[in-house]
């Protein structure tokens, strides 16, 4: 078409009308759907809303009739009663010590595994790449039973260390993901290294794994919360409240407050506090963290 | 490369070592045994002696069971299908915001995704709740003016549990969405743009194609997590007629925990495993068919 | 270096009948390749000719299926790289990107377990002698494409190594750069006298820098020798062409007689001239090499133009003039001085001068 002919030319003709026409109705489309997207953000942002500010009402505010988006009286009763007459230090503690020890040891052990598979050469690395890719299309909680079972008979039910175990397992992914970045690692660093002398464990802490570091980040931002936020096996393996992690804690004792909404409610906020910070903080990590594993599993 | 092999294999050996034991232990064994305790009749605890198949065909035949089986299929159904229809959608609106707001946009629809399910739960029974809840200004509308209790009625159990999952994971699908839609370089649109393609003609013959690739991993990511389902259906079901809407996972929890029928459970949960490793190679073989990543 | 009194001195760096293999594929057979000590030399050829393969066989990178490699008349043939006491420049540098510039310097000392206070010293000295001393706390990133070479120079300067290697180092450069590093390189060499061996597919960077050039063709040395043995006395085609530029100009011709060591070549259009030539005995028919510079351009009336032809393209470098000329024989490239006035589509006459042209016979080897 004429097109260039008759940009920036006179305004009037027919053509270039229907053109402005055309550009209008662009817009309208585009700022429809912006406005949609916004207002669906702003619906799904709610439930949460809600009940973070229902956390903050007075109980007898919470059962009136009638919707109040703002509390009349805002308060922290709620969460001091918790705070005070829960165990949720303990639970929080407990969380922290069993979803860290996952992270940390899942994360040494898969960038060891991931380098070993990707740089070295010995008898059995494709047999164990093989069983890592298999490992991956197994769902884990299926194995819960014997999960269970072996964990009695190491005598580790009800501890802090069962529950650590069998979670070890649950994210092969990691093992492939460090793999894949190591192989992307030019050879030519790894030549030069060679050259000066270094040895394969040099070469691993000082050269492959800070060259990747963000990697490890987001695979521990991610364990991390992962393991946070485990319900199945922590409930299955702990029976005693002391023990629990948080996750459990909160649906396992709201019976002792009666109904108290705001409690209930409060609790759970608290519960997710530390994982949503975390998330908030390092985005860009979890996001990143998510695609990679997504990646694989394609 | 010149270099010595036995502290090559030496090396090999400790940075594999930590994972190869983790693995042996965890997970080799406890599969190992699982196969092997379904074929016995042993309890959770303990020995037992071997049935052979017999697990298998009292599965078959028990009601309770092909509840539970058909109850995760209805289940994934209800949950997957929305779940990547809707986050395209969301992905598509997102992904021509910029900088600030889709940052905020982007955490909004993210943020149920880190929470833990037990949150989850507490939040959305909350806004059901039968005599508070705030969703009940909506269902008075359709129940004459009635509330309703949305969790303890079990036509509508599944459901609901199926909209807070699709609420609680939406983030993550749409976060895959975005990714394969920003591989789609903007030059292309450019050029059909200049050769007059119209919004929808865009959509259809150019995103709509070269977005089906993660359409289709999306879909079968969700299909695979959501047969493992357990979590929210037992906190939601807790209290009202589980067996109504057990869920696989459940069943083998059932079996294992509170019937305390060992060798039935892991039969239960060797039909689970068998099932998703079916998909999940289907899935591997599918996606690699397609030329994709 | 040079020998004494007629003794030769020992390689200092030695390929002893080396063959490289990949599988069913040999890249490299029975080469054996001698480098003196504290000479520059230069390993030159195209893409694919096996050039990067034999240093990285001298630096231990890649095994020697089958001869020996002899450094200072050791067989370091089974030694691992980082024993050799040889050092490698990268064609990307490798330089760690999440490094300084002065731990990347130190990295081997640092490995080697060798004090910090040594390390920082060390990395000090190399860095004033490189220029480098302002950057010691940048990283990689943010220096320039010459400032990183320096450091991967430096990397390597730090082990004073008995031979230093390098792969291509100067392909990753600017036009104006390259010139610029050459330079540096060449005073590098003179003030430490350390051998060198320089792998490069660019003849002007051989050609500059190298006392000595092994040219190699699909992993079969063509000629070793000084530049100026090659440009003038090229032991076979594949050197006269890889050589100079711009290139040599290559044309059949049929040889009358051969008297001893003269040749006369008929060439296409009549004329006779005579060629000196080394052997050639049965040679009936050759391709005549004539590079640019020895054409003149004559009036194409001139009984003494060998050819005539029109000028297709004319390319004016100031201080040269590059004609390409089309004539019977094909496009002749002619090299004239700088204020030679010639037209596009002017005819002119091309005068050979016969004392610097050279036949080659149907094996490309020189007569």
């Amino acid at each position: 078409m004429s097109a260039s002919v008759e940009r920036g030319a006179d305004l009037t003709t027919p053509l270039a009308s229907r053109r402005l026409a055309r550009l209008r109705r662009f817009d309208l489309v585009g700022l429809a759907v912006t406005l949609i997207t916004l207002a669906a953000a702003v619906l799904w942002a709610f439930p949460l809303y809600w009940g973070l500010v229902t956390t903050f009402k007075p109980e007898y505010e919470i059962v009136r009739p009638g919707v109040q988006l703002w509390p009349e009286h805002f308060t922290l009763e709620n969460y001091l009663h918790v705070l005070l007459q829960t165990k949720i230090g303990l639970w929080y503690v407990n969380s922290l010590i069993t979803s860290g020890a996952v992270t940390i040891i899942v994360v040494m052990m898969s960038a060891g595994a991931g380098y070993a598979i990707s740089q070295l050469d010995f008898p059995g690395r494709r047999f164990f790449w093989w069983m890592i890719l298999a490992s991956f299309m197994v769902p884990v909680s299926a194995l819960i039973v014997n999960h269970f079972i072996l964990m009695s008979q190491f005598r580790l039910i009800n501890t802090l260390a069962g529950v650590v175990g069998p979670q070890l397992v649950y994210g092969p992914v990691t093992v492939i993901i460090y793999k894949q970045f190591f192989d992307s690692v030019p050879k030519d660093f790894r030549e030069a290294a060679v050259m000066d002398g270094s040895s394969e464990l040099q070469l691993l802490f000082r050269i492959y794994l800070p060259m990747n570091w963000g990697v490890t980040t987001a695979l521990a931002i991610i364990t991390f919360i992962g393991a946070w936020n485990q319900f199945l096996w922590p409930f299955l393996a702990i029976s005693s409240e002391d023990k629990m992690n948080i996750t459990v804690g909160i649906t396992q004792v709201h019976d002792a407050f009666g109904v108290s909404y705001g409690r209930d409610l409060a609790v759970a906020m608290l519960a997710a506090m530390p994982v949503a910070v975390i998330y908030l903080i390092f985005q860009r990590r979890v996001t990143q963290a998510i695609m990679l594993s997504a990646g694989i599993k394609g | 490369m010149l270099r010595s092999k036995r502290s090559e294999y030496t090396t090999a050996a400790i940075l594999m070592a930590p994972f190869v034991v983790i693995y042996g232990v965890l997970f080799v064994y406890p599969t190992v045994k699982m196969v092997q305790l379904s074929l016995t009749n042993a309890p959770l605890i303990g020995a037992g002696t071997w049935v052979g198949l017999d697990n298998y065909y009292r599965l078959a035949s028990d009601r309770l069971f092909s509840v539970a089986v058909w109850n995760t299929v209805y289940f994934v159904i209800l949950s997957v299908v929305p779940s990547t229809l809707v986050a395209m959608l969301v992905a598509l609106g997102v992904n021509r915001l910029k900088g600030w707001t889709q940052s905020v946009v982007l955490a909004a629809f993210f943020l149920p995704y880190i929470l833990p399910v037990s949150v989850v739960f507490r939040i959305w029974s909350w806004m059901f709740d039968k005599d508070f809840g705030i969703a009940q200004n909506a269902v008075q509308l359709f129940n004459n003016g009635q509330h309703l209790s949305i969790f303890r009625t079990i036509p509508l159990f599944m459901p609901a549990v199926a909209f807070v999952t699709v609420w609680w994971l939406l983030g993550f699908n749409v976060l895959l969405f975005i990714a394969g839609l920003r591989n789609i370089s903007t030059e292309i649109y450019e050029a059909a743009g200049l050769d007059g393609a119209s919004r929808w003609a865009q959509f259809t013959r150019i995103t709509w194609p070269l977005v089906w690739p993660v359409t289709v991993l999306v879909f079968t990511i969700n299909l695979i997590l959501q047969l493992k389902i357990f979590d929210q259906v037992y906190l939601f079901a807790n209290g009202g007629r589980v067996g109504a809407t057990m869920v696989m996972v459940q069943y083998i929890y059932l079996a294992a925990f509170q019937v305390n029928k060992g060798g039935l459970a892991a039969a239960a949960a060797v039909v689970l495993f068998v099932l998703i490793v079916v998909l999940s190679v289907l899935q591997f073989q599918l996606l690699k068919a397609r030329g994709a990543r | 270096m040079a020998a004494k009194n007629g003794e030769a001195a020992a390689p200092h760096v030695e390929l002893r009948r080396v063959t490289k293999r990949y599988g069913p594929v040999t890249a490299i057979s029975d080469l054996s390749l001698a480098v003196d000590k504290g000479s520059f030399t230069a390993l030159l050829g195209p893409s694919g000719c096996g050039k990067s393969t034999l240093l990285r066989m001298i630096a231990g990178l890649e095994p020697i299926t089958a001869g020996q490699c002899f450094i200072d008349n050791l067989d370091v043939t089974d030694v691992p790289p980082a024993q050799r006491r040889i050092a490698m420049v990268f064609q990307s540098y490798a330089l760690y990107p999440h490094m300084t510039v002065r731990q990347n310097i130190a990295f081997s000392l640092s490995v080697a377990g060798q004090p910090r206070k040594v390390q920082n010293e060390r990395a000090q000295e190399v860095a004033r002698i490189l220029q480098l001393e302002p950057y010691l706390d940048r990283r990689p990133a943010e220096l320039s494409g010459g400032q990183r070479q320096r450091v991967a120079i430096g990397r390597a300067l730090v082990r004073k190594p008995e031979v230093f290697l390098f792969d291509e180092p100067l392909s990753n450069l600017d036009a104006k750069l390259r010139v610029q590093m050459r330079l540096e390189l060449a005073k590098l060499h003179a003030d430490l006298g350390t051998t060198m061996i320089y792998v490069t597919h660019d003849q002007t960077e051989a050609m500059t820098l190298a006392d000595k050039i092994v040219v190699l063709d699909k992993g079969v040395i063509s000629q070793v020798g000084s530049p100026l043995e090659l440009y003038n006395a090229p032991a076979n085609k594949f050197v006269a062409a890889f050589i100079g530029s711009p290139s040599m100009n290559f044309f059949p011709v049929d040889i009358a007689a051969i008297n001893g060591r003269t040749a006369s070549v008929v060439l296409p259009g009549g004329r006779t001239v005579e060629i000196d030539i080394a052997t050639g005995a049965g040679a009936r028919s050759a391709e005549l090499g004539v590079r640019p510079e020895h054409l003149t351009v004559v009036d194409p009336k001139d009984p003494a133009a060998t050819f005539a032809g029109a000028v297709a393209i004319i390319e004016h470098l100031g201080n040269s003039t590059i004609l390409y000329v089309e004539t019977a024989v094909g496009q002749l490239i002619v090299e004239g001085e700088g204020d030679l006035d010639a037209k596009s589509g002017q005819t002119v006459g091309l005068r050979l001068n016969q004392s610097h042209a050279r036949l080659f016979g149907a094996t490309g080897a020189t007569l």
